[in-house]
């Protein structure tokens, strides 16, 4: 481990020439070497945490976190733009706070990652060294997985299942049905990111739709036969949208095989579906980048040791968030913030030559079904055996007998989820 | 033949014997930092909340912090999810946790305060609250928690939540709120709000 870090210290010093020219900022600290470099990839819901709390916990870590966009959106809460209720402004955060806390933020696309030489190569032709490399590259998706799919057709049958343009543009196409139209959320099969978000979507366009399309349907066909919150999904569906939300179960004919975006005619097992809004959330795996740097395995997300999200395959690189595979923790942001905490305790023990420190996790996740009608579940963690599992009798779902006092109370905290945990992130 | 080598086989059914406790990691002791930087998510960094209805609870009193969580843990005190997430903490671990969050300095909210709402909070605060509330409601204990400072949205809560009998400890709590209006409580919570 000292001999490595050591060389890590050696590679460092021989490219620092090369990184000052082309971060100025940086410079400033050149004087007092670091005693390790962390660069972090992608500044989304894990890897802003990861770096802040590297930052926070020890001054002396040189922290580059690389992020492709000046901008992040946030997935959560992005629902509720489909439901009119919100536009993606109020979701939208830049990365001063981060830089204030003199963390070095780049804007810059990585294409390469070289685990042999510690080696991150950008887009704009700037090499970033590591001691240790955190990889937070979110989801790609797998295109051959439904005939006639592509990421060209998605411009006009969105996914907008990461928040941005086709988050919009599915509002449009929403906004723009006919009072009476048909539409469809074809959801996908585990796992995936935001395991009740299909739902809460469903929600939250029959909110729309009640007050101004109360004719429409919406129908999800899904590729499972279960999904999360599924009793009070249910349950809050009938009731406040009566049957304006059907569910198809993989079993009763939900699996789409096939797309002809054309005729906007979805390919079910049993039949198909005409329909005049869909919304086809494609099968999913770990992001282009850790596809690129050979993290991911056959099944497409990234093997990790579950105590410290080292990766199982390069050492010195650690992958946090909906990319890695963390036993039976949820791909949601919660999850990604708390992976984000660990990583970083784990990757300063690592530079002290002291043993990883005995992980905890959390996850929260509220869905916003209704203006006073929100629900919550929530995970406690631990690792067992190297993997990370339930605590048991913690957790769980809001009861399903809840009075309009809490699932409002639900509602407000589902707002305040997204005002501290962004917060958290980017301040 | 060769003789049995004792030693080693002795050796070996010691290794053995101790493998459970090596990979029993469910008694791994947690750090401090490690168990309630899991908070933060929705409580903000280090405790301070970025609002509205969530609590900071960076800076509160310690043993306030260890009769909530463990109230919670214990289904003794009503909530909509913290009941659910306490009951994956030891109590040793809630201690920590606790400790964490006492050990951190407490920030007020950025709120001032709105004239009109707040005219009659400041004598409402003197003859309902400060008793146990001392020092404008800065004054903190084990069943007193720091008011100024504190957002409004979960101090509005937390106050009708007592007045209606859904949740209050100490009991002298309820005896005073059972008599302030909703507009009252509302006054009272922005006034603490704004203090510093």
């Amino acid at each position: 481990m000292s001999t490595l870090t050591r060389r890590g210290f050696l590679t460092t010093s021989i490219l620092s020439t090369a990184a000052v020219a082309s971060t100025p900022r940086i410079a400033l600290g050149a004087a007092t070497p670091p005693r390790a470099r962390v660069v972090v990839v992608g500044g989304g819901y894990g890897g802003t945490i990861a770096a802040k709390y590297l930052s926070m916990s020890d001054p002396s870590i040189r922290v580059t976190l690389i992020e492709k966009d000046p901008v992040y959106i946030s997935c959560p809460l992005s629902n509720e733009v489909l439901g009119g209720e919100r536009d993606l402004a109020s979701l939208t955060f830049d990365y001063r706070g981060l830089t204030r806390r003199g963390i070095a933020v780049m804007q810059d696309t990585v294409v390469e990652i070289d685990p042999a030489q510690h080696l991150v190569k950008g887009a704009s032709g700037n090499r970033y060294t590591y001691d240790k490399l955190v990889v937070s590259p979110g989801i790609a998706y797998d295109w051959d997985a439904i005939e006639g799919m592509s990421e060209a057709v998605a411009e006009q049958i969105p996914h907008a299942w990461k928040a941005g343009p086709q988050t919009r543009t599915l509002r449009k196409q929403l906004e723009a049905m006919d009072d009476g139209g048909v539409f469809y959320i074809v959801a996908p099969p585990n796992p995936f990111r935001c395991p009740p978000g299909p739902y809460e979507r469903a929600a939250q366009v029959a909110h729309y739709f009640s007050n101004h399309k109360p004719k429409s349907k919406i129908v999800i066909l899904d590729a499972k036969d279960a999904f999360s919150k599924q009793a009070l999904f249910q349950a809050a569906w009938q009731e406040h949208y009566g049957d304006m939300i059907e569910w198809v179960s993989g079993a009763q004919g939900g699996i789409v095989e096939a797309i002809d975006p054309e005729t906007r005619t979805l390919v079910g097992s049993f039949e198909e579906y005409q329909g005049d809004v869909i919304n086809l959330i494609p099968h999913q795996k770990a992001g282009a980048l850790a596809q690129v740097a050979g993290l991911a395995n056959e099944s497409g997300w990234c093997p990790v040791d579950q105590r410290t999200f080292e990766s199982s395959i390069h050492k010195d690189i650690y992958v946090i968030g909906d990319a890695c595979i963390a036993g039976v923790m949820p791909k949601s942001g919660y999850s990604a913030n708390s992976q984000g905490k660990v990583c970083a305790a784990a990757i300063l023990a690592a530079i002290d030559g002291e043993p990883a420190p005995a992980p905890s996790y959390v996850n929260t996740c509220y869905s916003i079904i209704a203006p006073e009608h929100g629900i919550s579940v929530a995970g406690v963690y631990r690792l067992e055996d190297g993997k990370i599992v339930d605590v048991p009798g913690a957790g769980g779902v809001s009861p399903a007998d809840a009075d309009a006092r809490t699932r409002a109370m639900e509602q407000q905290f589902a707002l305040d989820w997204f005002r501290n945990i962004t917060s958290d992130m980017f301040t | 033949m060769p003789m049995p080598d004792w030693s080693r086989a002795i050796g070996v059914g010691l290794l053995i014997a101790f493998v459970p406790s090596l990979y029993a990691q469910t008694d791994e002791v947690r750090s401090a930092s490690m168990l309630a930087n899991t908070c933060a998510g929705c409580h903000g960094t280090l405790g301070a909340s970025a609002g509205e209805v969530m609590p900071t609870i960076g800076g509160m009193d310690k043993g306030y912090l260890v009769a909530v969580l463990s109230d919670y843990k214990l289904g003794k005190r009503p909530s909509t999810i913290m009941g659910r997430i306490m009951q994956g903490y030891k109590d040793q671990e809630i201690n920590a946790i606790a400790s964490f969050y006492a050990a951190q300095p407490w920030v007020s909210t950025d709120r001032v305060a709105v004239a009109d709402q707040l005219a009659e909070a400041p004598v409402l605060h003197e003859r309902y609250c400060e008793s146990c509330h001392q020092d404008g409601g800065r004054g903190q204990d084990t069943e007193s928690p720091r008011m100024a400072g504190q957002w409004a949205g979960y101090l509005q809560y937390a106050m009708q939540a007592c007045r209606d009998g859904e949740r209050c400890h100490p009991r002298k709590m309820r005896d005073r709120v059972t008599d302030l209006s909703d507009d009252e409580i509302v006054a009272l919570a922005h006034f603490y709000e704004s203090q510093k």
